[in-house]
């Protein structure tokens, strides 16, 4: 079996060191501007948990007081994956924020050059990071193309002077503050740092299960020196982020080829040549871990890569290629490790590629589940209840 | 009247051949060294063979070392960390940690050849695995290797099949902020290849580059006897990525001069690692308050005529201590810098007190 690779030799131990970072901390000249007057930073609420980036500074990740900007494709196309990190929260008992006043943050198309400006998709963002400040909760980003962009943002707001004004103004047009978070963080940054205590209350036994980990371009390629990096996850060369959590689930993370290359979204190929984002996902990544590895499951921790390479599966395999490897979120994985329910919360029916032999592996008797998730259905098509709730999920 | 002393610090090729220099000259040379023995990077790398020559960088050493044994003109500190310095050409006073017990140094004039330090491959992570896989190594990893006549795969043991080199590894590189050129990476690699390919000689050798770099006479003394001799295969080309493939190491990247994407398995992978300024350079730079460039090199204010005068005058910079340096352009500064120090001796003699 092949496994997480780290180099065995002893005097082979990388510690990044801040002081050497070819970046400038941006958190420092944040800081700055805020004593000049220029915007107001919302700190991470206490108690914070802090891990590293990729240049051995520290990152605060907040435990609670969270507002969820969540994910379009993820409630669009997956909604068992945003379900899941609430159901999380729900557990620990943690206060959260689930807004409603949230807006698209356009990035998708600005990523596929099809929209917008500097100043529209700057102002889009601190209008979502406005709600969340009046809101007293701490912006935790469930899209990764949100979070690669809200950081994009932040640099551009930071070295633009007149991005800043102009900004500034249509803020105080829509009659809402200009703030900024003092860190922007991903949701799968929350469940990395909350892996322990996930793993503590884990009953589902996981470690006869073998992952691939594909980690997120927008997450770990764009501002890269914000992204979790640990000595202990590769030797601090690839991002700790996911493979970390699975490993903590005693989930073996077996290590393929391409997993530096894209899921095959690609923002202009899923809108303009969607063929070309099939193929890829397929023959660049399916078909290799499954070639390398042989893995019982792919995680992975954005909108986009779960259905692109969970949904591409089917085109694969009309053309007789080797796919069959079901696709789950890390906060899918770790709500199904602490006994979330596959259908009330997973929504694992959502995805394309099937996922039972998945299930039996773990001993989840998926069948019973399904008419559980049935029944609640049919409760609802009869109007004995409105829709699912929380306590329906747990019953 | 001018302290006599001078005072060397770092007793690598640069500083020892100061230290001859100015022993040489009637002068007293204070040779202080952290190490518990002198040679610098050559020895504490354990380099196999000198470049271009090829010749033992041990037997070569030791004679270079040689004429400090017994010199009544020089005093050798080992284990020695200068901590404080103050004073001014003619009569400067040093402070320094010799085995924890501090010790005071007087010298009219310092030489500083305090060295480099090999660039950190971690620091490009996801692009090399260098502590990723264990068959991947750095230049240094690889002489070490090469000085035991023991080159094989730390991953199993066994002889490497293919091995490659990467070349410009933390050097020409503006993402990372080390623009500059090490100098003498093309040459050390392009020798370890045909060290390779001498030991090992079933054994495929390849060498991606962006350019290689081979000035002066390192063209045909290992340059072309490297390919036409030894056939080591030159790829002109940037390696991105190497990830592992099966039992082996796959390195993607691209063919520039054939225009397309490669990949390529290997057995082994050797970074060719720059250089970058030591931590005792940085430090050594701060207690003398001596002007360092953006990379944290002691600058140098002469230009390309006078390479060894820096910010503070009466002290001599000189090595890799002043930027990425090969053995000549070393030891041509070590004794350029023992004769400045001694002309500012003189000099700070004859201005009336």
């Amino acid at each position: 079996m092949i496994h997480l690779p780290i180099a065995k030799a002893k005097d082979r131990l990388f510690e990044a060191d801040p002081n050497n970072a070819p970046t400038e901390d941006l958190r420092d000249e944040i800081f700055q501007l805020e004593k000049e007057g220029e915007w107001i930073v919302q700190r991470v609420p206490e108690p914070y948990m802090e891990v590293k980036t990729k240049y051995g500074r520290i990152k605060k990740i907040p435990v609670e007081k969270t507002w969820h900007h969540k994910s379009c494709g993820q409630c669009g196309h997956i909604p068992g994956y945003s379900t899941s990190i609430f159901w999380l929260n729900r557990q620990f008992g943690l206060d959260y924020y689930d807004p409603t006043d949230q807006t698209s943050c356009t990035a998708w198309n600005y990523y596929a050059s099809a929209t917008s400006n500097p100043e529209a998709q700057a102002a889009v963002a601190l209008r979502n990071f406005a709600s969340a400040y009046e809101q007293g909760y701490f912006p935790l980003i469930h899209c990764g193309t949100s979070f690669g962009h809200y950081k994009e943002v932040r640099h551009a707001l930071v070295h633009q002077p007149e991005l800043r004004r102009k900004v500034r103004d249509i803020m105080k047009r829509l009659g809402k503050p200009f703030v900024i978070p003092e860190e922007i963080v991903h949701y799968s940054e929350w469940v990395l740092a909350m892996r322990h205590r996930i793993a503590e209350r884990q009953v589902i036994d996981m470690s006869h299960i073998t992952a691939t980990v594909h980690p997120a371009c927008h997450y770990h390629k764009l501002i890269e020196e914000d992204a979790i990096y640990d000595p202990e996850i590769y030797g601090a060369q690839r991002t700790a982020i996911v493979s970390a959590t699975l490993q903590a689930l005693g989930i073996t993370v077996g290590d393929y080829s391409s997993w530096f290359d894209c899921c095959g979204f690609g923002f202009r190929h899923i809108l303009v040549s969607r063929d070309f984002s099939r193929s890829f996902a397929v023959q660049r990544k399916i078909e290799v871990m499954k070639e390398e590895v042989n893995p019982d499951i792919v995680v992975t921790h954005d909108t986009g890569c779960v259905t692109t390479l969970d949904q591409s599966q089917f085109a694969g395999k009309a053309h007789g290629k080797k796919v069959g490897l079901p696709v789950l979120s890390d906060s899918q994985i770790a709500a199904l490790a602490m006994g979330a329910h596959p259908y009330k919360v997973l929504q694992l029916h959502w995805h394309n590629t099937d996922n039972k032999p998945f299930l039996e592996k773990l001993g989840i008797d998926h069948e019973k589940r399904w008419s559980e998730f049935q029944a609640a259905v049919e409760k609802i098509k009869s109007g004995e209840m409105e829709y699912l709730t929380w306590e329906d999920a747990d019953a | 009247m001018a302290n006599q002393n001078i005072l060397i610090i770092g007793g690598g090729p640069a500083g020892i051949e100061a230290a001859k220099g100015v022993a040489a000259m009637g002068f007293k040379a204070i040779l202080v060294e952290k190490r518990d023995r002198l040679g610098g990077t050559p020895d504490e790398a354990q380099y196999a063979a000198l470049t271009p020559d090829l010749r033992d960088a041990e037997t070569a050493l030791n004679e270079m070392k040689a004429p400090l044994d017994g010199n009544p003109n020089v005093e050798v500190m080992y284990n020695t960390l200068v901590t404080e310095a103050s004073g001014s050409v003619g009569d400067f006073t040093i402070k320094a940690l010799q085995m924890g017990k501090e010790v005071e140094i007087k010298a009219g004039a310092v030489i500083v050849s305090t060295g480099f330090t090999h660039f950190d491959p971690g620091r490009e992570t996801q692009k090399y695995g260098y502590y990723e896989f264990d068959d991947v190594i750095t230049l240094t990893d690889a002489e070490k290797m090469l000085k035991a006549h023991n080159f094989v795969r730390p991953s199993n043991g066994e002889k490497p099949k293919r091995v490659c080199f990467i070349q410009c590894v933390g050097s020409r590189d503006r993402r990372l902020g080390n623009e500059y050129c090490s100098k003498v990476c093309c040459g050390m690699a392009s020798k370890q290849a045909i060290e390779i390919r001498q030991l090992l000689p079933d054994c495929k050798v390849f060498i991606f580059y962006i350019d290689m770099r081979m000035y002066g006479y390192w063209e045909n003394e290992i340059y072309w006897p490297a390919q036409e001799k030894h056939k080591v295969n030159y790829v002109k080309g940037m390696a991105t990525e190497i990830v592992r493939s099966g039992d082996r190491l796959l390195v993607k990247g691209e063919d520039t001069t054939l225009r397309r994407p490669m990949e390529i398995p290997m057995d082994m992978v050797i970074l060719s690692v720059g250089m970058e300024p030591s931590e005792g350079t940085k430090q050594v730079a701060q207690i003398f308050g001596l002007k360092q460039n953006k990379y944290g090199f002691i600058e140098t204010l002469g230009g390309p005529l006078d390479t060894v005068s820096t910010s503070v005058p009466g002290v001599f910079a000189a090595g890799a201590c002043t930027g990425p340096a090969d053995l000549e352009d070393s030891v041509s500064m070590g004794g350029l810098a023992a004769m400045k120090a001694m002309i500012a001796l003189r000099q700070a003699e004859a201005v009336p007190a």
